[in-house]
C-alpha cells in the first residue's frame, strides 16, 4: 500500500480526523489569541492586581509539562470531582489555558515594552489619544507581536496532537488506529508528517518573514 | 510669549534644574547653549510641559501654571508649543510624508506640505521609511513634522547635529523666515556659528542653572569664566 492508497482508503477517518484537529485549533487559535489579548491588556494597565497573578499563573503553568496537565485534569481531577468530560473538552480546555497565558505574556510585554518616545512625539503633534492609539500604538505593537503570535501558534497546532493521548480522535490517533490495522508505520506517519509541514510550514515561514520585515521596521535607525 | 520662572526639575533625589529663568518670545530665536548633562532637554521638556517642573512657573501667552500644580489642571499646549526631539522619534512604521501628515489630517488641518517639501529639500526621500534615510534627512523630516502644524513656539533640541554645512544653511535660512512670520523659537545648538548667526538672545546653561544670558555677544565676550571655559573648549574642538 503507497501513500496516497492509504489516503484514498481510509479518507473518511482520516477526514474526521483532521476536522477534529481544526476544530481543536481553532477553539486554542480563537480563546488563546482574544481572551489573551484581553488579558494581556489588562495586565498591562493593572499589574498588580492583574499582571503579576497572570505572570504567576504563567510561570507555574510553563513549569508543567503539556502532558502531565492534559492527564491530570483527564484523569485524577475527574475522579475527584466524580465528573466525567469529554476528552475533546479537556483538551480544548488545557490547551485553551496555556495558550491564553502565553499570548497574554506576549501582549503584555509589549504593551510595557512600548517605546514611550513615540506617544511623547504624538503629543506634541497635538495626535488625540484615539489616534496615537489606533496609527501609533495598535500597528507598531501588531508588528512587534505578530511573529511570534504566529509562531506560538503553529507550536499550539503541533501541541494538539497530545489530545490523542487522552482518547481524543483526532487525527494523529486516527493514524495510529489505521496503522494498527494495517501495520504501515513508515507510509502513515510520513502522510502524518507530511500533512503537517504543508500546513505549519507556510506559517512559520510567514512568521519568519514578518519578524525579518518588522524587527527592521521597528527601529528608527 | 513662553515664559519659565524658577524652573526646577528633580530626577530620583537629583536636582536637574535649579530655579531656571527662561523667556521665548514671539518672533525671536533663543539659543540655549551650555555642556552636556547641564540640564537643556530637561529645560525643554518641563517648558513644554511635556515633563511638569516641580516647582515653578510657566506663562504661555494669557495662561499662567504654578507648580506644583494645585487642583487646576493643563491646557494642553500642544502642537501650539511644538518640540523636535534630539533622538527625533519619528515613527516607524509611517513614510516621512505619512509622518508629516498623520497630525495634520487628525487636527483636520488640509495644509500642503509640498513646499515644506521643497524648503527643507526632502522631495527625493520624502516615501521612504525612517530606517531608509539617513540622520540628517530623517532629522529634517522631524523639523518638517513641527513646522506642518505651524506651531507659535518651537523648541529644537539639537536638531543640527546630523546636518552638513550646506543643510544647516537651509535650515537657518529657514529658522529666520519663520521668526520674521512671529515664531518663536528656542534651540539647543552647540554650533556657536549657528548660534550667533540665528540668536536674538543666547542662554548659558550650566549644572541646571542659568549663568549667563545676553545677545549674541556673549558668544564673543562672555562675562562669566564658565561661559568663557566652555566657548574656549567648543572652538578648540570646531
Amino acid at each position: 500500500m503507497t501513500i496516497w492508497t492509504i489516503i484514498i482508503t481510509y479518507r473518511v477517518a482520516l477526514l474526521a480526523g483532521l476536522f477534529v484537529t481544526l476544530k481543536l485549533c481553532l477553539i486554542i487559535w480563537f480563546a488563546g489569541i482574544l481572551v489573551g489579548a484581553i488579558l494581556g491588556y489588562l495586565g498591562s494597565k493593572y499589574r498588580r492586581e492583574v499582571g503579576t497573578p497572570s505572570r504567576a499563573v504563567a510561570f507555574v503553568l510553563s513549569g508543567i509539562p503539556i502532558l502531565v496537565l492534559l492527564f491530570w485534569l483527564h484523569y485524577p481531577l475527574q475522579a475527584m470531582l466524580r465528573i466525567s468530560i469529554d476528552p475533546f473538552f479537556t483538551a480544548a480546555f488545557a490547551l485553551s489555558i496555556i495558550n491564553i497565558f502565553s499570548v497574554a505574556d506576549l501582549v503584555r510585554s509589549a504593551l510595557l515594552n512600548f517605546p514611550s518616545q513615540y506617544n511623547l512625539a504624538a503629543k506634541v503633534c497635538g495626535l488625540s489619544p484615539k489616534t496615537t492609539f489606533l496609527k501609533i500604538e495598535f500597528p507598531i505593537i501588531l508588528r512587534q507581536i505578530i511573529p511570534s503570535l504566529l509562531s506560538l501558534q503553529v507550536t499550539m497546532l503541533q501541541l494538539t496532537l497530545f489530545a490523542s493521548l487522552i482518547s481524543v480522535n483526532e487525527i494523529f490517533r486516527v493514524a495510529q488506529r489505521i496503522n494498527a490495522i494495517i501495520y504501515k508505520p513508515i507510509e502513515i506517519y510520513t502522510a502524518l508528517a507530511i500533512f503537517f509541514l504543508i500546513i505549519c510550514l507556510p506559517l512559520n515561514g510567514i512568521a519568519l518573514w514578518l519578524k525579518h520585515k518588522y524587527t527592521r521596521d521597528i527601529s528608527e535607525n | 510669549m513662553l515664559i519659565g520662572q524658577k524652573i526646577t526639575k528633580e530626577y530620583q533625589g537629583q536636582e536637574i534644574l535649579k530655579g531656571v529663568d527662561i523667556k521665548v518670545e514671539s518672533g525671536k530665536i533663543t539659543s540655549l547653549i551650555g555642556p552636556s548633562g547641564s540640564g537643556k532637554t530637561t529645560l525643554i521638556r518641563a517648558l513644554s510641559m511635556l515633563d511638569l517642573p516641580v516647582s515653578g512657573e510657566i506663562i504661555l501667552n494669557k495662561e499662567k501654571y504654578k507648580f506644583p500644580l494645585q487642583g487646576n489642571s493643563i491646557i494642553k499646549p500642544w502642537p501650539k508649543v511644538s518640540v523636535v526631539f534630539q533622538q527625533l522619534f519619528l515613527w516607524p512604521h509611517l513614510t516621512l510624508r505619512e509622518n508629516i501628515l498623520l497630525s495634520l489630517d487628525d487636527l483636520k488641518n488640509s495644509r500642503d506640505i509640498s513646499e515644506l517639501i521643497d524648503i527643507l529639500q526632502m522631495g527625493e526621500f520624502i516615501d521612504r521609511y525612517p530606517n531608509q534615510v539617513s540622520l540628517g534627512q530623517r532629522q529634517r523630516a522631524a523639523l518638517a513634522r513641527a513646522l506642518a502644524l505651524n506651531p507659535e513656539y518651537l523648541l529644537l533640541d539639537e536638531i543640527t547635529s546630523a546636518l552638513d554645512v550646506e543643510q544647516i544653511n537651509i535650515i537657518l535660512n529657514y529658522l529666520l523666515v519663520l521668526r520674521n512670520k512671529g515664531m518663536g523659537i528656542l534651540i539647543v545648538t552647540h554650533l556657536l556659528n549657528f548660534a550667533q548667526k540665528a540668536s536674538d538672545n543666547i542662554v548659558f546653561l550650566d549644572s541646571g542653572k542659568v549663568i549667563e544670558t545676553g545677545g549674541s555677544e556673549i558668544l564673543e565676550k562672555p562675562q562669566h569664566e564658565r561661559t568663557k571655559k566652555f566657548l574656549s573648549i567648543v572652538k578648540q574642538a570646531t
